[in-house]
């Protein structure tokens, strides 16, 4: 489960740059995450530099990682 | 049959890449439309703002005053233990850009040669026809209802997004170890000599460095990039985020100059340092600058290799409105194959360096620093490393096997 503090984010698109399924985008003037893509990787909370992404464990949303996405 | 076409050719994002593509096919009479999501060009910035005056000489065009900050004259490079290098040679030139001024004076070019731009304007969707081939977007205006544009060629320069370029289906997903996290300080007062600073430790900034870039006015750019895969910061949630911002605090507090300056601007980013993507065309579509990966690996630097890709893929695209011909040969032909051979080689260098360099331990780049003198620097800057290692391994034998890359 990620949440975002859109008060500290300055947009840099980080974590969209490493997203493997395209689960978090700019839509407006701010990022969305969509919990529906997403597969619980934690590359955007590893990568973003503002530090305003978490991640929570507990409510789970497990898919396959695709091919070629590498967790690193 | 010939569908109706609103546009030649669309391009998604007004940077470097972009717009230099933008300046050249419509120098050629082509109808291009530029897209950018940003309500200004150039901002936000998310860039040290460094470029080299070779490369820009390259393109042949004349950058106004306007548009840099500072000349730099050299560079200083200083080791974990503070012993430092310095070294000013004509082929360090180069300015500290105002990339705000930079990118729209890019943009009023490839304007005033016919191209039309529209900003805060966002590519939501690719289009494709019957046979899967890209043939348009679907666009919006400041996140207005959205509109549908056609045109037979379009162009991704969205830089680390990349979420056209994804859909046209290029592989543009940065894997974690391919990307450094950055956060800059725009600072003052600083004095400098206007020189390139770069710092480096493990403990400073793991896998990467902290740079300060001379501004005009005792400014400066204070910043600092780590490696996307080095885990370091405290926990957050369940998992350990990355921490540029307090190591580069640290770095400040540790500073003497720094330590009183003011911050003028916050910004950072996501930069790529990986190797380039393994296609750059499709039938139809092609991918240039940051998006293609299309960067220097030692710094994540991509505003003369975009402004280079972008004139080489504007002349495949006037070739291909030449031949009525978009297929992914044509573009391989007159961008991607020269762009492989003649810039592609140069950034697999600085990709070997920088893997070498993330191997060396504080105590070996110490040792490294007080070993090699600043025409060695200049060397491996050029990208001959024969000599450098040589002298290296001659005086520390067991760093042959990290170094041992560089001369293969």
């Amino acid at each position: 489960m990620i949440t975002i503090k859109h008060d500290g984010c300055i947009l840099c698109v980080g974590c969209s740059s490493v997203c493997p399924t395209n689960a978090i985008e700019v839509v407006g003037t701010r990022m969305e995450h969509f919990a529906d893509k997403c597969i619980d990787c934690g590359l955007c909370v590893r990568v973003c530099p503002a530090n305003v992404i978490e991640m929570y464990k507990g409510v789970k949303n497990h898919k396959e990682l695709p091919a070629g996405a590498e967790v690193g | 049959m010939a569908k109706d076409f609103d546009h030649d050719i669309i391009v998604v994002g007004g940077g470097p890449a972009g717009s230099c593509f933008a300046r050249i096919a419509a120098g050629a009479g082509l109808d291009v439309l530029v897209i950018d999501k940003r309500k200004e060009i150039g901002v936000p910035v998310r860039c040290g703002e460094g470029v080299n005056e070779t490369e820009i000489i390259k393109e042949g065009l004349d950058l106004p005053r306007s548009c840099y900050s500072t000349p730099i004259v050299g560079a200083k490079i200083v080791a974990p233990n503070g012993k430092s290098i310095t070294w000013k040679d004509k082929d360090t030139k180069g300015w500290i850009l105002e990339r705000k001024t930079f990118d729209k004076w890019l943009c009023e070019l490839a304007v005033e040669k016919g191209a039309t731009l529209k900003t805060y304007t966002r590519a939501l969707q690719l289009l494709k026809d019957e046979k899967e081939k890209p043939n348009g977007l679907t666009i919006s205006h400041g996140g207005r209802e959205p509109f549908d544009l056609h045109a037979p060629l379009i162009v991704s320069a969205e830089g680390m997004e990349s979420l056209i370029a994804r859909q046209m289906g290029f592989k543009t997903v940065h894997a974690l170890y391919d990307v450094d996290t950055c956060y800059e300080y725009e600072m003052k007062p600083y004095d400098h000599e206007n020189l390139i600073e770069l710092y480096f430790g493990n403990a400073l900034a793991p896998r990467g460095y902290v740079w300060i870039f001379p501004k005009a006015d005792r400014k400066a750019n204070v910043g600092i990039g780590v490696g996307g895969n080095v885990a370091n910061g405290d926990k957050l949630g369940a998992l350990k985020g990355a921490q540029p911002k307090p190591l580069l605090d640290q770095f400040i507090k540790g500073n003497e100059q720094l330590k009183e300056s003011s911050t003028l601007l916050d910004f950072g980013g996501v930069i790529s340092v990986g190797a380039p993507i393994n296609e750059f065309a499709k039938d139809n579509c092609m991918i240039i600058g940051t998006a293609a990966k299309q960067v220097d690996p030692i710094h994540g630097g991509g505003i003369a290799i975009a402004m280079e890709a972008g004139v080489m893929a504007a002349g495949a695209a006037i070739k291909a409105f030449e031949k009525k011909d978009f297929s992914k040969a044509i573009f391989t032909e007159h961008y991607e194959k020269p762009w492989r051979e003649n810039t592609g080689p140069r950034l697999a260098k600085r990709l070997m360096l920088r893997k070498v360099m993330e191997k060396v331990s504080d105590d070996d780049m110490n040792h490294i620093f007080s070993t090699i003198t600043d025409q060695d620097l200049q060397q491996i800057m050029n990208g001959n490393f024969a000599g450098p290692v040589a002298k290296v391994v001659g005086t520390r034998p067991q760093l042959l096997g990290v170094l041992r890359g560089l001369i293969g």
